[in-house]
Formats: C-alpha cells, structure tokens, sequence
C-alpha cells in the first residue's frame, strides 16, 4: 500500500497545477490520471489565454481573474505561451451598441483595451474581413495547454510531487465519514492500487461528478461539448475575437503554423463525448465567415470536440453558465477530507490550483504560503546549452524544441550527441530522433499517441501518413520496445487521426487522406496484413 | 498543332497511359494532356489486379472476380475483357524489355503472390517485373534485408520484426545491413528515387555493387528499398544481382514510386512509335459540348488557354488524390464534365469510423455503361464520344481491394478501345 497526505484525482492543469503548488508547499502528494496527461478537456480547446474581454460584460469578476493570471502565466510559463495580443473586431452583423459595454467592462476590470483604426488593424492582420467597423487590441495571448500541464508536472517532480498516469482512481476509501485512501487500477496492467491518505482533491473535470459520486457525492455538474476546427495554415498574427456577447464560434487562435476556430456549445451527459459533427464544423465556418471573408476556402486539418465541465447548481447550463470556478468542501455534507473544485477556465488554472490548495493546507492544519506564481515553471534554458544543442538540431526549430522539452533538454542533448546523426522524423513539427527517441524511452510512454503529445509528431500536414511511419521503424531500429507491435502501433495511430478528419472529408484535406490510404492500404497493406500472417 | 486529333486523352497515370497506348496502336492520332505522374508516381511498380473481396483474401483474382457486385469496373466489362486488356499490356511492356507476369501459379492457374514492403507486411499483388525472381521469396532461408543511410522510410530492423510475424517467415534467418549513403550529408533527406537515379548510370552505382559484394554467397535473397533504377533497364537489375550473387527484390515503399516510374518509361517508349504527343502542365479548365457529344476540351498551359478538338475523349483524371474527383461539404463533383456525383448529403454518411472499414467515398465516382460512357440516372449514354478510365470510375476501392493499377490498365485500354471504334463514326 502507497501512502501519502494527499491523492490528487485528474491529470489536466487544475490537477498538475495543483499538485505542484502542494509540493512546493512541502505537502505529499500523488496525482492519479486516467489516460496520458492533459488527456481531457486541457488539451481540447482553443488554447487561448484570456485576457478576460471575452466575459467583461457578462462577469466581470471572471475577466479580473483572467487578466491577473494572464500575466501570472505569462512569466512562469514562458515556454507555453506564444504573446500574440488579440484583437476584438465588431462586424457589422454585431449590435453597435455592445461596444460602450465591453469599454466599460475592459476598464473595470483592469483590461488595457486600446481601438486602432480599422486600416491599420487590416495592414496587421490582412485576412481580416474589410467589412469590420471597429477594433479594440487586448493582452489575449495563445498557450499550448498540453506543454503548459507538462511542465507543471516536471515542476512539480522537481518538489516531491508523484504522477501516476493511466490509473483510473475506481474508489474512495471512507472511515467514519472521513477520506482515508483511494483505489486505482492500472489501465495498462490491470492491477489495483491503494493509496492511503488523509485528503483527496477531485480535479477531475468533466469527470469531476462521478468522482464525487464515488464518494456518494451527488453534484450539478453538466459537461458541455464544444467543437474546434484545426485549419492547415496559419492565417492570423493575433487572436481574433467577434465583438460581441459570448457566442459560438466567434474565437480564431493562431497557434505555430497552423489555426484554431472554436468553439460551438452543446449540453452532453458524457464526459469523453469528444466526437465533433460535420454539422457543427459547417456551422462554425458560416459564423466564422463574417471575420473572415475566406474561411470556407481555408483547408481544415481536422475537427475535435472537447467536454467543459460546467458547474450549474442552480440549473442554468450552455453559454449562461458562469465560467468561474467553485472549491467545495464535502465537509460541509459531512465527508470530511475530500475538496472537490468544479468549472473553470484553463487560463485561471493556477489560481484555481492556490486556492485549492489553501484549502487543503487549512484542513491538514498546515500553514504555508503558495508560490506558484513567482517561480517559472521549468528552467529558462542557458546559452551555452543552447549552443551545444545547435550542432544536432535544425537552426529554425530549435526554440521551439527547447522550450517543447523544458526539464528534457539535457536528456535529449545527452542521447542525440551519443548518435552520428539526428535526423528530423517530423518535419511538419520539427521532431528529431533523439528528441522521440528519449520520450518513448520515459516509462510514462506506451504508443505512438503518447509521444504525439509529448512532441507534436503528426500533428502538422501529414496527419502521420509520413512520421508515424518513420518513427516505429526508427524506434525499432534503435531497440525502444512499445506496447503494441510497430504494425499495430502505426495503425492505431492513424486511426486516431482519422477521428478527426473525417468529419471535414472534402477539399485538399481529403486528398492528403486518400494519401494516406494509398500508403498504408493501397501500398503497404496494413489492412489486411493480419490476414496475411498465416501464409 | 490546330488538328482535330482522333482521341484526346486526360491523364497520364496507368489509364491514361494505357488507354492511349491502345488507340494509338490501332493507328489513331492521340495527344494527351497532363499535369502530372499520375497515380505512377507513388505506384511500387506492380500490377494488383485483385487482392481482397469485402475484406477476404482471395487467392486468384480471376476467381475472386465472380465475387465482387456488378456495378464494378471489371463486372461491367466482362472478365474475357480484363483478361485481353493484361495480354495487350503485357505483350506492350514485353516490347520495351520491361516484361510484366504473374509471379506464381498453382496448378497452372496464375495468382496473388505476396510482396514484402519498407513496413514488413506482406501484400498480395498479381503483375511483376520478370526481372523479379519471385520464387526466392518463397524458397529463401537466409535474407539479407538491405537498406542506406539518410533514407528514413526503410529500417531493416522493423521489416525483420515484422516478417518475422508471418507465419512463412517466422523461421528464416535475417542478416541486417544499412550501407553508407553515395550521396553523404545532404541538405536534405535522400528518397530512393534519389538513389535509383545513380543506378542508372553505370559510373555511379559501384557504392551498391561494392557493399552487396561484400556479402555475396553469404544468402539466398537480398531485400531492399526500390532502388535498382528509375527506369525500365533491365541490366541495372542484372547488374546488382551480379553483385549479390542471388536473386534482389524491392520492397514495396512508400512515395516516391520508383517503380512506378519505371512502368511509366517503358510505357512513353511504346508510345514514341506511334502517333503521339503529350501536352505537359496543361490544366484542363472546362469542357465544349454540344447535346450529345463533346467537341472540345478548354485547358490552361504555360498561362496561356487553348482549345483542344478531337473526335473522342479519354478521360483518366483520377479520383480524390488526382484531381478527378472534388469533393466540397455534401456534393462530391467529377472536375472535368462537371458530372455530379451521387452522394449524401450528409458528410458523416461518407465515411466509416473505421479508417479502414467500407467507407462511400472509397468507391464513389463516375457511372459508366460497359463502353466506358458515362450515364445519366436511365442508364442512358450521356455523350456518345466521353470516356472515362481509372479512379474516377465508381464503384470499386482501389486502397481495399488491392485492384488499382488492374483495373487502371482493365479501363484504360476498355476506354482507349471504345474511344478508337467511336473516332471511326
């Protein structure tokens, strides 16, 4: 049996998040998380980092938050955010009179939005539709929330802090109406584990009810599915918000060389209903259309849904939601040891991880202020290593892998200088060997999905129709073993890309598909290879 | 270069190529416009005629020919049709030294053979170069699987692991070896069309003879990436076979299709004897028709738009890959005549969850009558001189059944055929 003080249930932000500001605080704690980490809703959004103009009008506490943490995350996590600014842009499909309310609410809230002229709002961002009648730039930043989870949790394995992923918390041990311990089955093993404790946090999400169900709990908590298109190119420098209330489709984030469009809203009863439809992707292209004139031409890489764990006590649910979190004591029902923290945004995640955690410093009688914010996340890396590590990366992506790799670099350093080459295996992202190759090495790591969200390999143009390829055949090369055989792996690998692109089968995309089916089925077989081995 | 051509033909992948090459071997004048390879620019350079029925192997394609639904390709056109139309290009490919048969048969039925690839599956295909010795893939005990520096798409290591699961090569003795690259640091990755491009001359292939030397007489079969040639040259294949001291097979990899090339150099060589010309980079942009028949094709090369008349017209434009087929949200569209294409409207209806399950799109495309004309809902001719071959031909899947080159070269010379007779009225 494990023991620790407190077992932390949910591996996204709010869960690493926390788990590093209690380490930091000196507090034990394990973190379970049922699939890799930031396997649920902290990868499925847009990753923008708010700056709280989206809710100035309609929650102004909300939009506070936003801005505060927003420079909060900034300069601890410089390495996950890319400071684009955002623009607000009023079409004339939107009422005019919105605009005296979103002035007001950005002052009251501390926002620092600044109108530009409409022409030098289009000499920035050329797309723009020239229809657009007034702009406002606010500080909207994009942050890749995967790395951002990621490197909370190097940051807090760095304190103490354990992480066991792909362990599905299946109990809540009670005694006397108080929490003692948590079961947990290994998803790859199928073994149990127990781990005693005195606290448990539910930072579950979207998956936040049933675990407060399983501590007999019953909560209001209604997950809420948007859909986001992924476009193939990068056609924005900046954010680009409609000017208008809060609504479906209105948000476009530029994210390295490619954009994403989010997002729609509808009510679901399952937490991993991540399936998005062809119907929402065409809505979101016809509401994208006033900001930009060209967008059914865009080519789409892919669509995905992602479930918003929306806390509604009092029966409201959608976009009249609050987007503010909720910490609640089960004391309070008579459970001592549990805190549960519900709703949320991924841009207040560390305030949502402090207060949390102030929590349970108070239950366990502890007394330590939190730190999270004055400390960077993962290390800045120096020049000297930067050098180093220019002789075996390509120049352009070098930035980009250092700060991907954040407490990794060294490792990744250390084993490509051991090799005589260091070949890219993905070129749309830039991945290099030694880089995939240290990852699939990490005990963590079972299948090329997993190192997909470690490096971003397939994640570009090609969907995986040319790296996942390359890298079984590498990794085999070089003895790293996965769970599945190279076959096996590469299949499931394109078949998870393929949930995301046959919902936007029709222009270029769908030539890249067929592609890829020519490969892998046409030429290669892999459908019916299994067939096959008994010849 | 005003004349009327007897047959203008779209398309210069297998269908195009070979629908060409028929017309033009019954005396027609045939001119040909293209704005790329075609689909034999990622071919491996076999002919897959049939390899798998609604997701069964079949053994012999002519037998699994009963088994598929009759609106396919080689339903529509009777299998005495297929089998003419393989003759007439094996007897073409045979002319240019680059002879193409079946690699196995069984009580003297010809059928599949199994292939190795870069990925260490093995995939049934039925056409092979002679030059390929087949049989060693069944007789080998000891295989040395080959490859070279920089080129990342072939790793001896995983096509070892992989045959090893085969139930015929688990057995087999592997020696494994990665030769330097002749080409050294490059700026960029090397293909194996790269390598293959040495091959072709003599003065530049002695780095491969060198290394297979090396282990000459230490197997009985060399596997490696396509790379003894990029054109159909038989003595690059004799050379290196030489040089190893056993029968060489290529692996089937992935793009670019070397041996695709191949096909498509010997098949340019058979047309240079006749009366042919091809108009490269030419974009065709609509379509001239009068009620019944088509008079011209409108295409845009160099920047310039000209007309082209002919009597017939091929058209061998692709599918979804090739340009010959569009698809947009809810309409799927045949981008030369502009034919609709019957769809659902509802996207998600097209394609199955499973990447590789049964998918509408896979086999979505032009309905054509036995003549290769397409047809309006009666069933009714729509043109009475329009033609179409290849993938932009419904009702088959190409990707599943392991059937598209086969039913590329079945349609082209069906097309080619019909479009020579039609340019006679």
């Amino acid at each position: 049996m494990l023991e620790t003080t407190v077992v932390i249930i949910g591996g996204g932000a709010t869960g690493t998040g926390t788990l590093r500001d209690l380490s930091m605080r000196g507090i034990p704690a394990i973190l379970l998380e049922q699939g890799g980490i930031a396997h649920g809703t902290s990868s499925r959004f847009h990753g923008l980092l708010h700056s709280g103009a989206r809710y100035v009008v309609n929650d102004n506490e909300s939009a506070r938050e936003c801005i505060e943490e927003n420079m909060i995350v900034r300069r601890i996590g410089r390495q996950c955010v890319e400071q684009t600014e955002g623009f607000f842009a009023l079409t004339p499909q939107d009422d005019p009179s919105y605009v005296e309310k979103f002035i007001d609410g950005c002052r009251t809230a501390g926002i620092d939005a600044q109108e530009i002229e409409v022409a030098e709002a289009l000499r920035l961002e050329p797309h723009l539709s020239p229809e657009v009648r007034r702009v406002f730039r606010v500080p909207d930043s994009c942050v890749d929330g995967f790395r951002l989870v990621l490197h909370n949790a190097m940051s807090a394995q760095r304190y103490g802090g354990r992480m066991f992923t792909y362990h599905e918390a299946t109990g809540i041990t009670l005694r006397n109406g108080q929490v003692c311990g948590v079961t947990a089955v290994n998803r790859h093993t199928g073994e149990t584990v127990e781990i005693a404790c005195q606290c448990v946090v539910n930072a579950a999400g979207s998956w936040s009810g049933h675990i407060a169900g399983m501590a007999g709990l019953d909560v209001s908590l209604s997950p809420d599915r948007g859909t986001l298109i992924v476009f193939n190119h990068r056609f924005t420098s900046r954010v680009i918000n409609r000017l208008h209330p809060s609504g479906d489709g209105d948000i476009f984030v530029p994210h390295g060389s490619i954009t994403i469009l989010g997002t729609t809203s509808a009510a679901t009863d399952k937490p991993d209903d991540t399936t998005p439809t062809t119907e929402e992707v065409l809505r979101l292209l016809d509401i994208g259309e006033p900001l930009f004139p060209q967008v059914h031409q865009y080519r789409i890489l892919r669509a995905f849904a992602g479930t918003r764990p929306l806390y509604t006590p009092g029966g409201t649910s959608g976009r009249k939601a609050s987007r503010n979190f909720h910490i609640v004591d089960h004391a309070d029902e008579g459970l001592e040891g549990m805190v549960s923290i519900f709703g949320g945004k991924l841009t207040t995640y560390r305030l949502m991880a402090e207060r949390v955690a102030d929590r349970v410093c108070a239950k366990l009688g502890q007394c330590v202020p939190c730190k999270t914010a004055d400390e960077p996340l993962v290390h800045d890396v120096d020049e000297a290593t930067l050098k180093r590590a220019a002789r075996f990366f390509p120049m352009q992506g070098l930035h980009l892998m250092a700060d991907r790799l954040g407490d990794d670099l060294p490792g990744v350093l250390e084993l490509a200088e051991k090799q005589p080459n260091n070949p890219l295996l993905c070129e749309c992202e830039m991945v290099s060997m030694a880089e995939i190759e240290y990852v699939a090495r990490q005990p963590a790591i079972f299948s090329l999905t997993d190192i997909r969200l470690r490096t971003r390999l397939g994640m570009g143009t090609c969907q995986g129709a040319f790296c996942s390829l390359r890298t079984v055949g590498a990794l085999t090369e070089h003895g790293v073993q996965l769970e599945l055989t190279p076959t096996d792996n590469v299949r499931r690998f394109l078949q998870e890309r393929w949930g995301g692109l046959r919902f936007a089968l029709w222009g270029m995309q769908a030539r890249e598909m067929e592609l890829s089916r020519a490969i892998y089925a046409s030429t290669l077989n892999l459908d019916g290879a299994e067939h096959e081995q008994d010849c | 270069m005003s004349r009327i051509v007897d047959v203008l033909v779209v398309g210069s992948g297998m269908a195009g190529l070979v629908a060409a090459l028929t017309a033009a071997s019954q005396g027609k004048k045939v001119r040909m416009l293209t704005t790329g390879m075609g689909s034999l620019a990622i071919s491996g350079g076999n002919i897959d005629l049939l390899g798998y029925v609604d997701g069964k192997y079949v053994p012999d394609p002519w037998a699994g020919m009963a088994l598929l639904p009759a609106g396919h390709p080689y339903r529509l056109m009777g299998q005495e049709n297929v089998r003419a139309a393989l003759n007439f290009f094996q007897h073409h490919m045979a002319s240019q030294q680059w002879g193409m048969h079946p690699a196995a048969s069984w009580d003297g039925q010809a059928r599949n053979v199994h292939t190795p690839t870069i990925m260490g599956t093995l995939k049934p295909t039925y056409l092979l170069p002679e030059k390929v010795n087949v049989d060693a893939l069944t007789s080998a005990r000891r295989v040395l699987v080959l490859s070279v520096e920089g080129l990342r798409d072939c790793r001896p290591a995983l096509v070892v692991s992989q045959l090893r699961r085969y139930k015929a090569w688990a057995d087999r003795e592997f020696l494994q070896m990665t030769v330097p690259s002749p080409l050294g640091e490059a700026h960029r990755s090397a293909s194996a069309l790269d390598l293959a491009r040495l091959i072709d001359r003599p003065q530049s292939r002695q780095w491969l003879i060198e290394a297979l030397a090396a282990h000459a007489g230490s197997c009985d079969l060399v596997l490696l990436p396509p790379l003894c040639g990029s054109k159909a040259q038989p003595e690059n294949w004799q050379t290196i076979e030489n040089a190893a001291g056993c029968p060489v097979v290529e692996m089937l990899s992935i793009p670019p299709g070397v041996g695709g090339l191949r096909l498509r150099d010997a098949l340019l060589r058979a047309l240079r004897d006749h009366d042919f010309e091809m108009v490269e980079n030419a974009k065709v942009l609509r379509a001239e028709t009068s009620d019944k028949a088509c008079t011209a094709l409108v295409a845009e090369a160099s920047g310039q738009e000209r007309r082209h008349e002919a009597k017939t017209f091929v058209l061998a434009t692709g599918g979804i890959l090739g340009g010959g087929l569009e698809l947009a949200p809810g309409k799927i569209r045949e981008s030369v005549m502009g034919l609709d294409i019957a769809a659902p409207a509802d996207v998600e209806q097209w394609a199955s969850p499973d990447l590789f399950g049964k998918h509408f799109f896979a086999s979505a495309g032009v309905c054509v009558d036995n003549t290769m004309r397409p047809v309006d809902s009666q069933s009714a001719a729509r043109w009475s001189n329009v033609f179409f071959a290849g993938r932009s031909l419904g009702g088959y899947d190409y990707a599943a059944e392991k059937s598209g080159h086969g039913v590329a070269v079945a349609t082209g010379w069906q097309a080619g055929r019909m479009a020579a007779a039609a340019s006679e009225e």
